[in-house]
C-alpha cells in the first residue's frame, strides 16, 4: 500500500504513531488525529503562516506540507512552547505588547519569532519585518507584533545572563 | 486528495519505473509546493507523487570545481540552503541577494530549485537569473544523461523541454569573475509577491567599456526571455545616458503578456524605466 502508511515521528518531545493518507496534510493530521489547533490553515497558499510547524527546527508551511514526510522527524507546535504552567518569553512578551485581537495568526508569529531570535538575538525593525514577510495579521497588529519581538529579544537575554 | 500514492523510492531506476511513460499521471516530487498548490486548486490530480529525496546523492549538494570555476548544484537543494550557502554569497552574490525576495522563510526552506525550474511558471525570480549567469541543467533519464542550455530548456507556460521521464538532477552555473550583477524584482502588490516584472543583468565592464552584457527579462513573456536587442545596442560600447536610453527603448518591440500583477503596457513601461535605472547604477 502506497497511500496510506504509518508514520512514526516525536510531536513535542513525546514519541507519536499516526496512520496517514496519501494526500493528508501536517496541518490535518495535527488537527485531527491529535486535537492539536493550534496550527491552523487559512490562506491554504504558503501565505499567510497560520499554519506554521517546526519540522526537525525548520519552519514549514504545514498546509503545504504532506503528513506522509514527517515519518521520523521532530515536529514541534505551538503547543509545545510553554513548560507547564510557564510560558516561554516570546509567549509572554505577546501578552504583554497586547500584539493581537482575535489571535487567529499568533500561534505563527509566535514560532516565526523563535527562529528569528535564534538566528538575530536582537533584530532590527527591518530584520523584524523582513523575516515575518509571509506572516499576515488581518486585525493588523503589526505594531504591537514588533514591539512584542523587541520585547521577547530582550527577555531572552536576560535569560541568557541568568 | 484521496487516493494519492506516495513513494520515495531508493534508486534511478525504481523512480522511473515508478514515474512510468509519457502517459502517467505520476510526478515527480521536489519540496511540493508548487504540486500542493496545483493539487489543492484542483488544477490536476496526479496518481502518485514521487520523491526524489533518496532516489540519488547528486541530486544534493553544493559544490564548487576544484578550479573554482564552475558550481554543480543539485536539483533537491532548497532556496534556504542556497540562501544560507558561504561560497554561493563570495561567488554568485546576486544568487544570495534574488534568496531572500523569493516567498517566506517557510516555502523557501522547502521549496527546491529542480522543482522551481521543472514547474517552468515564468513568473518565477530564479530561471532568469540563472539564465543570465549561462547556467546549464544535467538531466538523467531512462535513456541516460544530457546537458541542456538553461536557454534551450524552457518551451512556453509552464512547459519545459524535458523528455518523457526525464528529471532535472543538477544545475551547472559557471562563476564569472569582473562581471557585475543584479536581479531587479519589481513588484506591485507586497515587496515578495511573484514579479510583475524581473530583470537579470549581467555586466562586464574594462574601464569605461562594457566588453559582454546578459539582459534577462521574465514575467512577461511565456518564458524567460534574453533581450539581445538591447544587448547589442551596448555590446562593447561605453554605457553613456544616450546608450542606455537606446537600449531600453529596444525593449519597445518584445510582445509582452498582460496578468494580474500588470496590463502588458504597464509593464513594458516598467521595463524601459527599471532597465535604465539598473545599467546606470551597475556601470557605474
Ligand atoms: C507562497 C509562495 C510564494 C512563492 N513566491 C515565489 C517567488 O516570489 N518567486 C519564486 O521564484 N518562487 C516563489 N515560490 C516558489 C515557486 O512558486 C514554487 O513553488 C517552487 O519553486 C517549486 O519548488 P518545489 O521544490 O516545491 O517543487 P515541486 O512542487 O516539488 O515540483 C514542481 C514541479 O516540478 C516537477 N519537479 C520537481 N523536481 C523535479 C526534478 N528534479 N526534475 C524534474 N521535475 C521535477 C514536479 O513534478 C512539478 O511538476 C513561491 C511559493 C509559494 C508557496
Ligand atoms: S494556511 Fe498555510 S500559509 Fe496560510
Ligand atoms: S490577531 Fe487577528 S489575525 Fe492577527
Amino acid at each position: 500500500m502506497s497511500n496510506q502508511r504509518i508514520v512514526n515521528f516525536t510531536l513535542n518531545g513525546e514519541k507519536s504513531t499516526a496512520i496517514v493518507r496519501g494526500g493528508e496534510t501536517l496541518v490535518e493530521l495535527l488537527q485531527n488525529k491529535f486535537d492539536l489547533k493550534g496550527a491552523r490553515e487559512s490562506c491554504g497558499q504558503g501565505l499567510c503562516g497560520c499554519c506554521t510547524v517546526l519540522v526537525n527546527g525548520s519552519a514549514v508551511a504545514g498546509c503545504l506540507m504532506l503528513a506522509w514526510f514527517v515519518d521520523g522527524a521532530d515536529v514541534q507546535t505551538i503547543e509545545g512552547l510553554a513548560n507547564g504552567n510557564n510560558l516561554d518569553p516570546v509567549q509572554e512578551a505577546f501578552i504583554e505588547a497586547g500584539a493581537f485581537q482575535c489571535g487567529f495568526c499568533t500561534s505563527g508569529f509566535i514560532l516565526m519569532t523563535k527562529k528569528l531570535l535564534s538566528e538575530h538575538p536582537d533584530p532590527s525593525d527591518e530584520e523584524i519585518r523582513h523575516y515575518l514577510i509571509g506572516n499576515l495579521c488581518r486585525c493588523s497588529a503589526y505594531p504591537e507584533i514588533i514591539e512584542a519581538v523587541h520585547l521577547a529579544a530582550a527577555k531572552m537575554r536576560v535569560l541568557a545572563r541568568a | 486528495m484521496i487516493g494519492l500514492d506516495i513513494h520515495e523510492p531508493q534508486s534511478l531506476e525504481e523512480a522511473f519505473a515508478l514515474l512510468g511513460d509519457d502517459e502517467s499521471t505520476a510526478r515527480p516530487m521536489g519540496g511540493g509546493t508548487a504540486l500542493m498548490l496545483m493539487m489543492k486548486a484542483r488544477l490536476f490530480k496526479p496518481s502518485a507523487l514521487v520523491s526524489l529525496a533518496k532516489a540519488d546523492p547528486r541530486f544534493h549538494g553544493i559544490h564548487l570545481s576544484s578550479d573554482g570555476k564552475a558550481f554543480t548544484i543539485g536539483a533537491m537543494t532548497t532556496f534556504a540552503a542556497l540562501e544560507h550557502h558561504d561560497a554561493i554569497a563570495k561567488h554568485l552574490p546576486v544568487i544570495t541577494q534574488t534568496m531572500v525576495t523569493l516567498a517566506n522563510p517557510r516555502v523557501r526552506n522547502v521549496a527546491t530549485i529542480g522543482g522551481n525550474l521543472a514547474h517552468a511558471d515564468p513568473h518565477l525570480d530564479l530561471p532568469p537569473v540563472w539564465l543570465s549567469l549561462d547556467s546549464s541543467i544535467r538531466t538523467i533519464g531512462p535513456a541516460g544523461e544530457r546537458i541542456v542550455p538553461l536557454a534551450d530548456f524552457f518551451a512556453g507556460y509552464y512547459e519545459t523541454n524535458l523528455l518523457p521521464g526525464e528529471l532535472i538532477m543538477q544545475v551547472h552555473v559557471p562563476v564569472s569573475p569582473g562581471w557585475r550583477r543584479r536581479y531587479v524584482k519589481i513588484t506591485t502588490r507586497s515587496a515578495h509577491d511573484w514579479p510583475a516584472v524581473g530583470i537579470a543583468l549581467g555586466l562586464q565592464m574594462q574601464a569605461e567599456l562594457c566588453t559582454d552584457v546578459r539582459i534577462v527579462l521574465s514575467a512577461a513573456t511565456d518564458r524567460p526571455l534574453r533581450l539581445e536587442a538591447a544587448e547589442s545596442i551596448l555590446r562593447g560600447q561605453k554605457l553613456t545616458p544616450g546608450r542606455i536610453a537606446d537600449a531600453a527603448q529596444a525593449t519597445g518591440d518584445i510582445h509582452i503578456e498582460s496578468d494580474s500583477r500588470g496590463s502588458a503596457d504597464y509593464k513594458a513601461h516598467l521595463l524601459k524605466v527599471h532597465l535604465a535605472r539598473a545599467l546606470q547604477d551597475l556601470s557605474e
